[in-house]
């Protein structure tokens, strides 16, 4: 019973965190990618501005969290040899 | 040299070998779908997968002796009776990662390890050997639990990234989405390393303890780090090819919207869910990761009898290693000894040259993995020579 309700606490948590980063992630990277081309009718046409500073703003986030997928990976090894606790 | 310690380098090796299948029946979890919608030839991938894995692993740190903590309680035990658990452990392990590649379906190297163990316990210390509670909430509810929670955040990502980009040109979106990929699946293959490459030190820890070469206390020795690190990319490198097929092309058809999908979804899940108390496995996540982008596009076809025969190599992955896990615990000790254990691992040498063998007859390889799908594991036109790749759609 302990089991299930422990299982069932950290369900909730994963599938909401999953949903979050590997499903919000991913769409704001395509947000990114729709802004870079948005009004641009062929290859020819040039980039508009305010598009490329919306794609700048969206692969930002997504880079950041990127990197902190990295820092959580190697935290255990950061604190241990350099005496970095980044969390 | 003494019985004890020809019997203690057997089980180190044995040990690396596990930790080289890990590496190529997990090469696919991270670079199937990457190598599915060429984002990354298949040779550029498997080498990427390995560098990066090879730098994991040596971020890894493993500072206690133990071997599948939770799952099976080997404290009452020690010296050689232990060194043979954990040997026959090992080897159950093996011959089910083998076997699964084969037939070219991902299952989970833990789950293959635990079973091994699982078996080696039980019939050495008995039932007592085996703590259920943990096989219960470590091994079987993750395995029910990370398809679906995968295939889910996967279902959503692929619909609302496709609504996202449905007015951009296929091109402009595929060529963002391929570089997404890249990213993501080192992302994976890093995290792989990391996790994966600590589980064989630990248990070539727990050997060098058992023997008295070390204590309990001492600092992971350094060639020990080396090479697991080197085992588990080695095996990255060589590239589960079979497996990679079935992840990248049998289960549904991967666009770079579909793979960007799953790879974020596999990452974003395996990085957290340790934290939140349910560790899962990388294989279940990344299996139910590349479903779920098949439902959360219109129309797509999920091979549902592909994903059937996954899900059943599953179920037995800890019930057949436990098996074989046991049955060579039994063989060692009737044999007795450094015998027993030199018969086992002659045994275990034999098998696996033979699935090797029989998989040389019907081979998949860089060059025909990502043939179109037409129902097998192996590519019908398959030519005897290599196809040279610059001839890849």
């Amino acid at each position: 019973m302990n089991l299930l309700t422990h299982t069932l606490d950290s369900l909730w948590q994963v599938v909401l965190v999953g949903l979050f980063l590997g499903a919000g992630l991913p769409s704001l990277f395509a947000l990114g990618v729709r802004s870079l081309h948005a009004g641009r009718s062929s290859s020819e046409s040039a980039l508009q501005p305010l598009g490329v500073a919306g794609a700048v703003v969206c692969f930002a986030v997504v880079a950041i969290a990127v990197l902190c997928g990295i820092l959580l990976l190697t935290a255990d090894f950061l604190s241990g040899t350099f005496g970095i606790h980044v969390f | 040299m003494t019985a004890e310690f020809v019997v203690l380098l057997v089980v180190v090796v044995t040990a690396l070998a596990f930790d080289f299948t890990n590496g190529f029946h997990d090469t696919g979890n991270a670079m199937a779908t990457s190598i599915a919608t060429g984002a990354l030839k298949p040779k550029a991938a498997v080498a990427l997968s390995a560098v990066l894995n090879l730098i994991g692993a040596f971020l890894s740190v493993e500072v206690a002796a133990t071997v599948a903590k939770g799952v099976v309680d080997l404290g009452t035990v020690g010296g050689e009776d232990l060194l043979l658990i954990v040997f026959a452990g090992l080897v159950g392990g093996i011959l089910w990662n083998i076997a699964t590649w084969l037939f070219g379906l991902p299952s989970s190297s833990s789950h293959a390890l635990f079973g091994g163990l699982v078996g080696a316990a039980l019939a050495s210390i008995g039932v007592n050997g085996v703590v259920w509670d943990g096989v219960l909430g470590k091994v079987l509810l993750p395995a029910l639990l990370a398809p679906v929670i995968a295939a889910l955040v996967a279902t959503v990502g692929t619909w609302s990234m496709r609504r996202l980009t449905r007015d951009i040109s296929e091109e402009r979106r595929d060529r963002g989405f391929r570089l997404g990929q890249i990213g993501t699946a080192s992302l994976l293959s890093l995290a792989h390393g990391t996790n994966d490459a600590q589980k064989t030190m630990g248990v070539i820890f727990l050997a060098l303890v058992a023997h008295g070469s070390i204590t309990a206390d001492t600092e992971m020795p350094f060639w020990v780090k080396f090479a697991c690190a080197v085992a588990i990319a080695l095996g990255t490198y060589l590239g589960g090819w079979r497996i990679i097929r079935t992840l990248g092309k049998g289960l549904v058809e991967i666009a770079p919207t579909q793979g960007l999908a799953a790879e974020s979804s596999s990452a974003a899940i395996i990085l957290t869910s340790s934290h939140f108390g349910l560790p899962l496995s990388t294989t279940h996540v990344a299996t139910g990761s590349i479903l779920g982008t098949g439902l959360g596009t219109k129309g797509a076809e999920v091979r549902w009898g592909v994903a059937g025969r996954m899900v059943v190599a599953w179920l037995i992955t800890l019930p057949s290693a436990a098996l074989v896990g046991a049955l060579c615990w039994a063989l060692a000790h009737m044999i007795g000894g450094l015998g027993g254990v030199l018969f086992v691992f002659t045994l275990l040498c034999g098998l696996s040259l033979f699935m090797w063998l029989r998989s040389r007859k019907e081979p998949v390889d860089a060059s025909n993995v990502t043939a179109e799908w037409d129902g097998s594991l192996v590519p019908a036109a398959t030519t005897p020579e290599p196809v040279v790749q610059e001839g890849r759609p």
